[in-house]
């Protein structure tokens, strides 16, 4: 334990010293609130809707934060750290792979929570935004999205062979992610056609089930989502820790 | 950590990159509390002899024994007594002496005095400041410190002064030098004769992958017939010169 909280103090220290998590995990989703603040400000989600534009994406600006952290910042710094070969020096030393991997994850894990924590208290003092969902029910499907997300993450930083190949994967699953799971344009404005197609981001799923928590709207086929994500956080979770490289 | 009488116990380690064999069939034996020094020119295989022995690398045929164990099984138990400077150290981008220093320690079940250790080594008013602003010095004596955190019985010292002035290096062995006399085996490697005679109880000189002299410093003077060490080290070396 005292080894996982020094380490994670350094850790943290030098992620948040190296500003770029900052501003994508922390910045960039109130930025995004703001914005369509500015633009919905207390409009009803539709025409009679007893929610507004505003509180039913609260759940996808929540993801922005999830998204930067695992497919862009664990991923990139679990390979940076082998290519630079600190995890060699770490190697020979008696820490475990898991250890390392755990201190990365939950990094991200508190940036997720510290982006949450500024988004609900703002867009309830700006706009109005009321939580009518049940919190544990939130609560609990974002940090399954949460997880599952990471997972990838660390699963590319895995198996990917340096840096360079680790961004490009990151950018592959990063942006689509962003901006058609509904984490940056929402969901329900995209044509019917593109919302089939990323209805199978596990983002996407993690979204929707975020949502209706959030607002209190019964869920069709809830175990289809959580079992999606789980079994994407169980099997990349074990790819990451069972193909770890040193080198 | 049982007390076997010999720190490191090789045998026939025999490594193979791309079909050429860069060590070939070495044989070793490291006496506890001694200092021991792996010598040859640049290619000749001195890193990966550590870097097999440490278990990093796997080598092709052969055994290597580290303070009784096996570093391949037991990575996490012998690294707990085990500390380790690389040739090529690396460091997080943004990180400073104490942060690192910090880190280290952590892990470890009973580590040194960190900060002592950067006194001794001359780098005691360095801790805020980050390792990338450090000299070419600075930095080398830091991975000795690092090396040194975990209170090891055994450290690994791969090209241990290289960077350093002639000062540095004086204080880098009289500080080796005690800690030898509490009991300390030092693994290393070095391109200066002076620091190998001064500190080596024991060398093996390799040649393409090969030993070509195992034995004290005195040995490998009368051996060669030649009265300064350096003049042995490179007529063992250079034995029929390449074309």
């Amino acid at each position: 334990m005292r080894t996982f909280t020094n380490l994670l103090k350094t850790e943290l220290k030098l992620n948040i010293r190296n500003m770029n998590m900052v501003i994508f995990a922390v910045i960039m989703p109130v930025v995004v609130l703001v914005v369509l603040g500015i633009i919905y400000q207390s409009r009803p989600a539709y025409p009679g809707a007893e929610y507004t534009f505003l509180e039913q994406s609260m759940s996808a600006v929540c993801t922005i934060s999830i998204c930067a952290g695992g497919l862009m910042g664990l991923p990139i710094v679990v390979s940076e750290y082998r290519e630079r070969k600190i995890l060699k020096r770490f190697q020979v030393t008696p820490v475990s792979p898991v250890m390392l991997l755990v201190v990365e994850f939950t990094i991200y894990v508190l940036y997720a929570l510290v982006s949450m924590v500024l988004l609900f208290p703002a867009a309830a003092c700006f706009w109005g935004v009321a939580f009518r969902g049940s919190w544990p029910a939130f609560i609990g499907s974002w940090f399954l999205t949460l997880i599952s997300t990471l997972s990838i993450g660390m699963m590319v930083g895995g198996i990917a062979k340096d840096t360079k190949i680790a961004s490009v994967i990151a950018s592959i699953l990063y942006f689509p992610m962003l901006i058609f799971s509904g984490a940056t344009v929402p969901f329900e404005v995209m044509p019917k056609m593109l919302q089939k197609i990323v209805g199978l981001f596990p983002l996407t799923q993690g979204i929707q089930l975020m949502k209706a928590a959030s607002l209190g709207l019964a869920v069709d086929n809830l175990w289809l989502p959580v079992a999606v994500m789980g079994a994407v956080a169980i099997v990349c979770t074990g790819i990451a820790v069972k193909c770890f490289q040193w080198e | 950590m049982g007390k076997a009488k010999e720190a490191i116990r090789v045998s026939g380690l025999t490594k193979i990159y791309n079909g050429k064999k860069v060590l070939d069939g070495l044989n070793l034996s490291v006496k506890n509390g001694t200092v021991f020094g792996l010598l040859g020119a640049n290619g000749a295989g001195k890193s990966t002899t550590i870097e097999c022995i440490l278990g990093t690398r796997r080598a092709e045929q052969g055994t290597a024994l580290v303070l009784g164990r096996d570093p391949g099984k037991e990575r996490r138990a012998l690294f707990q007594k085990v500390g380790v400077q690389f040739q090529e150290g690396d460091y997080q981008p943004e990180i400073k002496v104490s942060e690192i220093c910090e880190e280290i320690a952590c892990l470890y079940d009973s580590p040194s005095d960190w900060r002592e250790l950067c006194e001794r080594f001359g780098i005691g008013d360095k801790l805020k400041n980050a390792v990338k602003s450090l000299s070419g010095g600075e930095r080398q004596r830091l991975f000795i410190v690092l090396a040194l955190i975990p209170a090891p019985e055994l450290v690994f010292l791969d090209e241990l002064t290289t960077g350093l002035d002639a000062k540095a290096r004086r204080t880098v062995w009289k500080i080796l030098e005690d800690l030898k006399a509490q009991g300390l085996t030092i693994f290393l490697t070095s391109h200066f004769m002076d620091e190998v005679e001064a500190l080596c109880d024991e060398v093996c000189i390799l040649k393409k992958g090969k030993t070509v002299f195992y034995g004290t410093i005195e040995q490998a003077k009368e051996q060669s017939g030649c009265e300064k060490f350096e003049d042995a080290y490179l007529k063992f070396s250079d034995e029929e010169a390449d074309a």
